[in-house]
């Protein structure tokens, strides 16, 4: 089997150099540069995207195929709806630039996102935010590394204490649909988690990127993120660096202990010292869900 | 006597080796350390309001000791009734801004140092500690990112393709404390994301009102609309927006203009025309759903 020969280390840190040295430097150069952008469904749509995500899907694309030439590669700018799989075989599954808008508006949290994915897995995780320069990676079993230095998160879940629904700060992105019963659902959903009836949690902030938050939940800086409608290249790399952390990724909606990495819907939770809480903390949540999030 | 703009810059040096050597330090070192201990009522001793009133004794002496006929209002220090801001130079401070975030280590806690005269702030100097940014103005003398002045790049300011910080704050009941302020809060921002309202290009949420006043300031927010913050968490961050062209009017409509201790403000980036930056002001108070209502 060809995943039992690979060094996920190895790509890991392939991965890292292409985020940091290649595309780094472009989303620093251009962000808050580009005035023209489109949408992708009208012009006073919300889902911009700008020629600089397609120049560096481009580059990414170039590069990881001269060196794994047999991987499959899905990135956000290539995706095809209805005829792009995701599939067993290894596969690069990536978002160029994470937080487009943040990016046409110079807002300093657009990242690259770079995953790979064996048997639908998350097994290799890359984000790279080169306004903060920071860089947050992972590899299967291989734990968790900050700008290329070990990162010692059984520490930190010690220093965070417990993890309970009303003392986290929650991520929450409103996202780009702006009507119908998926916004109307995350509304409410704010509301019961902000409301002392509620979740009552301590807070929520929006970063405007799944990458980066998920990043900031492995850092230790948020509790969770619920968010539904992002797509598998937003969450991939991400997830693969949760789960080294002890963290992990359920469905939006309730019930969904087990979910695959194009969902579309997701519930990140970090790691915390008792296992137990982790799923109280899951359940807890998904008591806030109003109503249910329906992306097919 | 009004301060010239020499005796304004000395004081933003001096506020800026403030926050630097003596404040900063004790910030970063204490983030996310003390979760424990928060909000253990029982506990006769909170840990964060001692490292709070910690830093704003630091930061009176040293007040004291360099502008010993200036007045001094500080957070924790402030008494509800008889704390008011006269015509005299008086500094109106935060020691910690983001006190959740202060709890939680995630990287958005600062301090806040502002300086108001006749009312109106004319120097403020906000340091985060974790990402290493000082943001730093005086009337006359221009603002300032780290030293460099900052720039707001000229480009046009329209409310549907803008984004907006947005907080949920600490008040989270639907009327119980006699006022729809939390209601209020989460209608406006149902009409800004929504597509039938201004469908705004997204909203960020980074839990401190500082960082927020100083990223509309360097023009990565385009706007960032509050109600229930106080003085000092928008004194430093008024002055440092002002400088790098942006303005403040009142968070409800038709305020244009409103005192420092009005609680409710709306703040609009430069890097456009007055008229542009009104228009933007009187489409955004079209979308705010009733009167947030501070003072009885």
């Amino acid at each position: 089997m060809v995943q039992s020969a690979l060094d996920l280390l190895s790509i890991e840190k392939y991965l890292c150099e292409l985020a940091q040295k290649h595309v780094g430097p472009i989303i620093k150069a251009k962000s808050g540069t580009q005035h023209t952008y489109d949408a992708k469904s009208g012009s006073r749509a919300v889902d911009i995207v700008t020629a600089i995500d397609k120049q560096v899907e481009k580059l990414i694309w170039d590069n990881v195929k001269q060196k794994y030439p047999e991987f499959k590669f899905i990135g956000e700018e290539s995706y095809v709806a209805g005829q792009t799989k995701i599939t067993d075989e290894p596969t690069f599954i990536i978002d160029p630039i994470d937080g487009t808008t943040n990016f046409v508006h110079d807002f300093p949290f657009s990242c690259t996102s770079l995953g790979l994915a064996i048997n639908k897995e998350p097994v290799v995780g890359v984000i790279y935010n080169p306004h903060l320069d920071l860089l947050v990676s992972a590899s299967r079993d291989n734990g968790m590394r900050v700008n290329g230095q070990d990162f010692d998160f059984m520490a930190k879940k010690h220093e965070m204490g417990p993890l309970h629904l009303a003392k986290s700060v929650v991520a929450l992105q409103p996202g780009s649909a702006r009507e119908g019963p998926n916004f109307t659902t995350k509304m409410k959903t704010y509301e019961k988690l902000l409301s002392c009836d509620g979740g009552f949690v301590h807070g929520f902030r929006n970063l405007g990127s799944s990458a980066m938050t998920l990043a900031y939940i492995c850092l230790g800086y948020l509790d969770s993120y619920w968010d539904g409608g992002c797509y598998a290249w937003d969450v991939c790399a991400g997830w693969c660096i949760l789960r080294e952390t002890g963290g992990r990724i359920v469905g939006a909606n309730p019930g969904e202990w087990e979910v695959p990495v194009d969902n579309r819907t997701y519930l990140a939770v970090r790691g915390c010292e008792n296992k137990q809480e982790q799923n109280e903390y899951i359940e807890k949540f998904w008591d806030c869900v109003e109503g249910k999030l329906n992306y097919t | 006597m009004a301060l010239t703009k020499q005796q304004l810059k000395d004081i933003e040096t001096h506020l800026v080796e403030l926050a630097a050597k003596e404040v900063g330090p004790i910030i970063k070192e204490k983030a996310g350390t003390l979760f424990e201990a928060f909000d253990d009522k029982a506990n006769q001793v909170d840990l964060v309001t001692a490292v709070d009133k910690k830093i704003e004794a630091i930061i009176k002496d040293s007040l004291a000791k360099q502008y010993p006929d200036f007045k001094f209002i500080g957070e924790e220090t402030f008494q509800p009734g008889d704390t008011a801001i006269g015509k005299e130079p008086t500094f109106i401070i935060d020691p910690i801004d983001g006190t959740t975030n202060f709890i939680h280590g995630y990287p958005y806690s600062c301090t806040s140092l502002g300086l108001v005269e006749n009312g109106i702030p004319v120097c403020g100097v906000v340091f985060n500690p974790h990402l290493d940014m000082m943001f730093h103005a005086s009337a006359g003398n221009g603002a300032f990112l780290n030293g460099k002045p900052i720039k707001v790049t000229e480009r046009d300011l329209t409310l549907q393709q803008s984004i907006l910080a947005l907080e949920a704050g600490s008040e989270r009941s639907s009327g119980s404390s006699g006022d729809d302020n939390f209601d209020i809060k989460q209608a406006t921002y149902k009409n800004l994301l929504s597509d039938q309202g201004a469908y705004i290009h997204g909203s960020r949420s980074c839990g401190s009102a500082a960082m927020n006043m100083c990223f509309v300031a360097a023009g990565k927010l385009d706007a960032y609309w509050e109600g229930g913050c106080w003085a000092w968490d928008v004194c430093a961050g008024w002055s440092i927006l002002t400088e790098a062209g942006g303005m403040v009017v009142g968070g409800n409509p038709n305020e244009w203009k409103v005192p420092v201790d009005d609680r409710c403000y709306l703040a609009v980036r430069g890097g456009c025309t007055e008229p542009m930056q009104k228009k933007f002001v009187e489409n955004f108070w079209s979308q705010v759903a009733g009167k947030l209502k501070y003072h009885w």
